[in-house]
């Protein structure tokens, strides 16, 4: 693909990473503890957050709201598949897609007239509204939700076959890992177009991009129509995944942090990271399940560790001048700079903590 | 013949009465040469943590109960039982195949209707015996899996608890003076089934009944005052309510601080779910009439039926818990495959497959603590339900239910193959 010329190197971990991701049916079947639901999952909602990346890591705008497409996605297959006994899984697909980039429109024409917090805190309403209307809708299933189980077959037919539980899981998740190959190749022809020029230009400095004569309002708004139509193919994998939809896992507002969070812990500059995050965010909190009660610190703790040791992220960390290559090398030349990391990383922490007691003192009125 | 003795002694375990098992000697006479060694794997998830874990940790504890009775009985055909507890989230299907491709022999679980609804479908196509503690949606075994082989539910469901809960409010106040009712019912799928069904059994049974209001309080609100004035204004002859957990305890102490027992009567489907959280004053000024879906430990009365008793101080001196409803519910599922299985080992003369143990815990009958039940035909457990006026026990420390009625599953529950809005429908 014009543009897309990868040194040998990175031409031998693309095929690595393509092979892994191809094997891992195989490794759900030797250990127990990789499961290929949960992957398969994470890669969906990893789709999601590559989706949403183009917003965060280009115009610089953070929606908390991005369940919406990928439940209004989610729902729109259920709702076929339930309803109307719709089995095609390209028809599935296709309306699902659809009913998300509508609803990317209209969400993003109604709260793109502000920047910011505004924002952010628009779209986190509208993901909400969303949620309450479908809890509310006995005809949506209310909190129980709708199964993905149409016609006689009992679930949606990948290339008009009706195929055992097994064969779906693993011919979906083959389809699934191709939707994500083509979907970042498509994001990487976009973000290195003249139309990715211009949302970075956006980004660094709305007004003066908006003097040299780009359409501000009318290119984030496509970004964003674009970024709904991501989570909107995510939603529908995962209702054919789960084969059942419910408002709380796909809808809910948590999940949108999730989706974000996702991006992050991936690292949101780069193209890869937000798929990668998806995946090692959902494995972690399925793992976690089976070591502690308190596994939703185990996120919270990554999270920590991310933003003060790794800020770029995972995929962006083991990228050409990553953090971890650097002390990779730094600790290659002299083992002992650990004691000066460490002795870094208390003093980072309590000059934070400093921070917030000045914070908390401030607030309270305190001198 | 010693095999017998073997489920004789793993049933009579199950019931709670130690001393039929005698002296432990049916251990070795269980064993057979096709019974593997290797201890039963089983796999339970429930809600560990968060407001839901009022109900899911009762759940948790009824089952490692019944695991711990089970083992001391020496085992299900002489293998022992190992419980593996995960927090169900909403991850109930990923659980459920997390537990399949552990080699898990059986898996109980989950708690919550639309996590039921997910995975009984999955529990068709992975064909591993799964005994639901909770879940009580009634579309379950209606609408979502109307041909069950391998999904089974132990606990009572929505329909049986609410028709008895109208019958039980037009018994204690009358059907002539019951005219108005309101709802207070949590704002998701459960609340509006549970009341939609009070509603279609109590116009049934007194009559023209008015419904003055309907309030749908968010799950764990920590404000229900605007309902409670409602209630206020209207002062409707039966406010029925199917909050559970820690709702009831905000619904019912904010309706006490506001007098709103003076002006209705509070029936409730699972008011008794709160009872380790209640606290006296509020039970004593509410004298509301409670149920308690398949179990109440004070009846059948402790003097006349050990077991309970037993049960209520291994639950008391464990974990400092009076057991509810949900604490059986984790009992009763393992007690339930466990003595089918048993069934199917003495049938069978050998480990049975998991399609012989699903048609062995079809019209399953089988003792708990907390009497009979009888798996039915179509894999919805059923039990006697109990409604009882709450009263404080200085004795037991929390609140219990007085003038306790029990309700026969077949008053209160449709014949299997008839939905149960159709056969409310059919009342004359």
């Amino acid at each position: 693909m014009k543009g897309l010329e990868l040194t040998r190197k990175q031409a031998v971990l693309t095929v690595v990473g393509l092979l892994l991701a191809f094997a891992v049916p195989d490794l759900a079947r030797l250990t127990a503890s990789v499961q290929l639901s949960v992957v398969h999952q994470g890669l969906a909602f990893g789709l999601a957050a590559v989706g949403l990346n183009l917003l965060l890591r280009h115009t610089k705008l953070v929606s908390f709201g991005h369940a919406a497409f990928f439940g209004t996605g989610a729902y729109a297959t259920a709702l076929l598949a339930s309803k109307l006994d719709v089995a095609m899984m390209s028809v599935l697909l296709l309306a699902a897609v659809l009913a998300a980039g509508l609803m990317a429109a209209v969400i993003g024409y109604l709260s793109l007239r502000h920047t910011g917090l505004y924002f952010s805190l628009l779209t986190l309403a509208f993901g909400q509204l969303l949620y309450a209307l479908v809890q509310g809708q006995s005809y949506l299933g209310s909190s129980d939700g709708l199964p993905v189980r149409p016609g006689e077959a009992n679930q949606p037919l990948i290339f008009g076959l009706a195929l055992d539980a097994d064969a779906y899981a693993v011919l979906l998740y083959y389809l699934t890992v191709v939707f994500a190959v083509v979907s970042l190749l498509v994001m990487y022809r976009l973000v290195k177009s003249p139309f990715g020029a211009a949302l970075d230009a956006i980004g660094q400095d709305r007004t003066r991009a908006e003097f040299i004569g780009i359409p501000v309002q009318r290119y984030v708004w496509l970004a964003f129509v674009i970024s709904g139509l991501y989570g909107g193919l995510a939603g529908a994998i995962y209702a054919m995944v789960q084969q059942h939809v419910r408002p709380g896992p796909v809808l809910y507002f948590l999940q949108s942090g999730d989706i974000l969070y996702m991006a992050i812990l991936g690292g949101f500059q780069t193209l890869l990271g937000p798929l990668v995050g998806g995946v090692v965010l959902v494995f972690l909190q399925d793992a976690g399940k089976d070591f502690t009660n308190y596994f939703d610190a185990l996120t919270g703790i990554v999270l920590l560790v991310i933003v003060f040791g790794f800020p770029q992220g995972i995929v962006g960390s083991l990228e050409r001048g990553g953090n971890v290559r650097q002390r990779a090398r730094e600790f290659a030349e002299d083992p002992s700079v650990v004691g000066s990391w460490a002795a870094g990383a208390a003093s980072a922490l309590r000059s934070a903590f400093g921070d917030w007691v000045n914070s908390v003192r401030s607030m309270l009125g305190v001198r | 013949m010693l095999k017998a003795a073997g489920g004789t002694a793993l049933a009579a375990a199950l019931a709670g009465c130690s001393s039929l098992l005698g002296s432990g000697e049916e251990d070795d006479s269980q064993s057979s040469s096709d019974v593997p060694d290797e201890p039963i794997e089983a796999g339970l998830q429930t809600f560990t943590e968060g407001a839901a874990a009022v109900l899911g940790l009762q759940a948790q504890y009824g089952a490692q109960l019944a695991v711990e009775r089970i083992n001391g009985a020496g085992g299900v055909a002489g293998r022992e039982m190992k419980l593996d507890v995960v927090h169900e989230g909403d991850s109930h299907v990923e659980n459920y195949n997390q537990f399949v491709e552990e080699g898990k022999d059986v898996t109980f679980g989950p708690i919550s209707s639309g996590g039921h609804a997910a995975m009984a479908p999955e529990v068709e196509s992975q064909e591993v015996v799964n005994v639901g503690t909770d879940g009580t949606v009634t579309t379950l075994y209606e609408e979502t899996v109307t041909d069950p082989t391998y999904s089974f539910r132990f606990q009572n469901y929505d329909v049986m608890e609410c028709v008895s809960a109208a019958r039980e409010a037009v018994e204690r106040l009358g059907a002539d003076n019951v005219n108005t009712i309101a709802g207070i019912n949590p704002n998701y799928a459960f609340g509006k089934d549970e009341f939609s069904v009070f509603k279609r059994a109590i116009k049934k049974l007194a009559g023209d009944v008015e419904v003055v209001y309907e309030g749908y309080p968010d799950l764990m609100a920590d404000d229900m005052s605007t309902h409670i004035t409602e209630v206020n204004n209207e002062q409707p002859d039966v406010t029925f309510s199917s909050c559970w957990g820690g709702d009831v305890t905000t619904l019912m102490s904010q309706a006490a601080a506001n007098n709103m027992f003076e002006n209705t009567q509070l029936v409730g489907s699972v008011l008794y779910s709160a009872v380790n959280d209640l606290s006296q004053d509020v039970v004593e000024q509410a004298s509301a009439i409670s149920g308690s879906r398949n179990f109440y430990w004070g009846e059948p009365t402790t003097n006349r039926w050990q077991p309970g008793k037993k049960l209520r101080e291994d639950a008391k001196s464990k974990w400092d818990i009076v057991p509810s409803a949900h604490f059986m519910s984790g009992y009763g599922a393992v007690a339930a495959w466990a003595t089918a299985t048993q069934k199917a080992v003495d049938i069978v003369g050998g480990w049975p497959s998991q399609e012989q143990i699903a048609k062995s815990l079809e019209g399953h009958g089988f003792y708990t603590p907390a009497g009979y039940h009888v798996m039915s035909e179509d894999h919805q457990g059923m039990s006697n339900s109990y409604y009882g006026k709450m009263s404080w026990s200085s004795d037991v420390g929390a609140p219990v239910l007085e003038d306790v009625n029990m309700y026969d599953p077949r008053e209160v529950s449709p014949p299997p193959g008839t939905k149960s809005a159709k056969w409310i429908g059919s009342w004359s």
